[in-house]
């Protein structure tokens, strides 16, 4: 099938959906430098920022997070590719202020190798910064090889806790703990049920049978465990929290934070099915559901399917999740 | 000629790897959307168009050096990366200074590859670039132990840089997204290490036409 999205010429994605972004809005977010995302009013120079970097396609991730109470600027790469190491060196050195820069990065081979190229120029350069790499998606590594799996939607809770520990003036060091605790603490695994078009090339990133629907499958079509035929909400939400719950070994009396994302096809009406089947499992097996989040926050064209987040919370983690922070598309007020 | 490689020779080289990737980005593309999401034939076309427009100076160094961080600046995930500090790796050997002879040529070429291998962990076998780039720079370094000249010594890389990419179709994915996929990426070539031997084959013909001219 062609590829129908309205897009004007497949080199200037990017550029001009970050155009629409700061035109969007201008009180929260410009556009900046080589296609860098700031905040409209930088925050001041006394306090940590935060930095992210990442592929685009997966709008409104990441760049619709930059704001008060969280991010300080992004550097949005090409189409699910990351963004050279040039242009993060140019948004650590637009948003550096005394108290230095925490550089958040989602554990995907381009983004990785783009951030330690990143922090091998920064050292030299004398900058004050220090990177968390996020790594939560159960389905891509063995819980003993946390280097193997990915970042999914978990960035949101690591940007949001990080961001607003920045807003109330803890140190570098302080935040990257905060953001750290919050990084070892959650568990993402995704479900896709039909497959996205690559704005570039206009071919389908990975083929699914009309009656299939795989677990674990990546923000980029990576492959994941389990091919089977589509089920229901409640049993699809049974299956995937089961093996969060079992990952983060979730026990009773815990206080968990659940997000349920859309990957870009799937409606609100199906997210909001799904989640009522985990608040109901949750609650038969005595795990609080603390706090919640259903939407679309990272999304990869129009594929459907889900990513489904569980993170366990504690007070001062809590805290921060409730901090307020003014971004294009998540606001706390 | 024994021959040495200086700006002149550099910039052809550079015309004619990106030559040879235009001539077969359709392919690599098609090998990436087996593994994955099918663009690394655009990417590198991107990639190539810095080796053309970083020509304007005077030694090898400085051309390496503004080649490197042009295809840092590419956004091309991986492929960028790695290409770009493969690049800007080369300038770190004080053989780049000056015109290249085949000690020369292998020694930069060798710095090259250490400032890749510093940040990938991918080796020979994991079905990556890495599969075509270590063979192609370990005979650059057995042509100077045989006394050969630049030319043949960028025969054999480009020689070896395609043998080690066809290896790639025997072996089972492990690094970047293609890990995912493991035993199906098996009987394809793997995209990046199909660039490098194109790359290389660049590479050697325009040194190949540089000393028929001569």
């Amino acid at each position: 099938m062609r590829m129908k999205k309205f897009i004007n010429r497949p080199e200037n994605i990017v550029p001009e959906l970050l155009e629409g972004l700061a035109l969007a809005f201008p009180d929260k977010v410009r556009l900046t430098g080589s296609n860098l995302i700031a905040r409209a009013v930088p925050k001041s120079k006394d306090k940590v920022a935060l930095v992210t970097l990442g592929g685009s396609g997966h709008e409104p991730g990441l760049s619709g997070f930059v704001g008060e109470g969280m991010l300080d600027a992004s550097v949005a790469g090409e189409i699910f590719a990351a963004p050279g190491a040039p242009r993060v060196l140019e948004a650590i050195k637009l948003v550096h202020g005394d108290a230095g820069v925490l550089l958040v990065v989602l554990n995907h081979a381009g983004d990785v190798l783009s951030a330690n190229i990143t922090m091998d120029m920064a050292k030299r350069e004398g900058l004050n910064v220090k990177m968390i790499l996020t790594h939560e998606d159960i389905s891509s590594g063995p819980k003993d090889q946390p280097e193997e799996r990915r970042g999914l939607v978990g960035f949101l809770p690591v940007y949001k806790v990080a961001g607003a520990a920045a807003e109330q003036g803890r140190t570098l060091d302080q935040c990257l703990q905060i953001a750290q605790r919050m990084e070892q603490n959650m568990r993402t695994l995704a479900v896709a049920v039909s497959t996205a078009t690559h704005p570039s090339t206009g071919q389908p990133i990975f083929e699914l049978g009309d009656d299939e629907m795989e677990i674990g499958m990546g923000q980029h079509g990576e492959a994941g465990t389990g091919r089977m035929k589509l089920k229901t909400a409640d049993e699809t939400a049974e299956i995937m929290l089961e093996m969060l719950l079992a990952d983060l070994e979730a026990k009773v009396g815990e206080e968990l934070l659940v997000i349920v994302n859309g990957a870009g096809a799937t409606t609100l009406m199906e997210l909001l099915i799904l989640f009522r089947r985990v608040s109901q499992v949750l609650k038969a097996k005595k795990i609080k559901l603390a706090r919640a989040k259903v939407g679309e926050f990272i999304t990869t064209q129009e594929q459907a399917g889900i990513q489904m987040m569980i993170a366990r919370l504690d007070a001062e983690l809590t805290g921060l999740w409730d901090a307020p922070c003014d971004t294009p598309y998540f606001v706390v007020r | 000629m024994t021959g040495t490689i200086g700006q002149h020779e550099l910039s052809q080289m550079f015309r004619s790897a990106a030559a040879r990737i235009r001539e077969r980005h359709g392919e690599l593309s098609v090998l990436d959307s087996v593994s994955g999401d099918g663009d690394h034939g655009t990417t590198m076309l991107r990639i190539v168009d810095q080796l053309d427009i970083a020509q304007s100076s005077s030694e090898p160094k400085t051309i390496l050096h503004d080649a490197g961080w042009k295809i840092l600046n590419v956004d091309g995930g991986a492929s960028s990366s790695l290409l770009g500090t493969f690049f800007l790796g080369m300038t770190e050997a004080p053989e780049c200074n000056s015109p290249l002879d085949c000690p020369a040529l292998a020694a930069t070429f060798e710095a090259g590859l250490a400032a890749v291998s510093k940040q990938t962990r991918a080796r020979p076998g994991d079905k990556t670039m890495m599969d075509a780039l270590v063979p192609a720079i370990e005979s650059l370094r057995a042509a100077v132990h045989a006394g050969k000249s630049v030319v043949e010594a960028m025969q054999d890389a480009a020689g070896a840089a395609r043998a080690g990419a066809e290896s790639t179709s025997g072996l089972t994915a492990r690094f970047g997204r293609a890990k995912f996929l493991g035993e199906k990426t098996r009987g394809h070539q793997d995209p990046g290490a199909a660039s490098i031997a194109l790359l290389f084959e660049g590479f050697s013909m325009a040194l190949a036409e540089s000393k028929e001219t001569q």
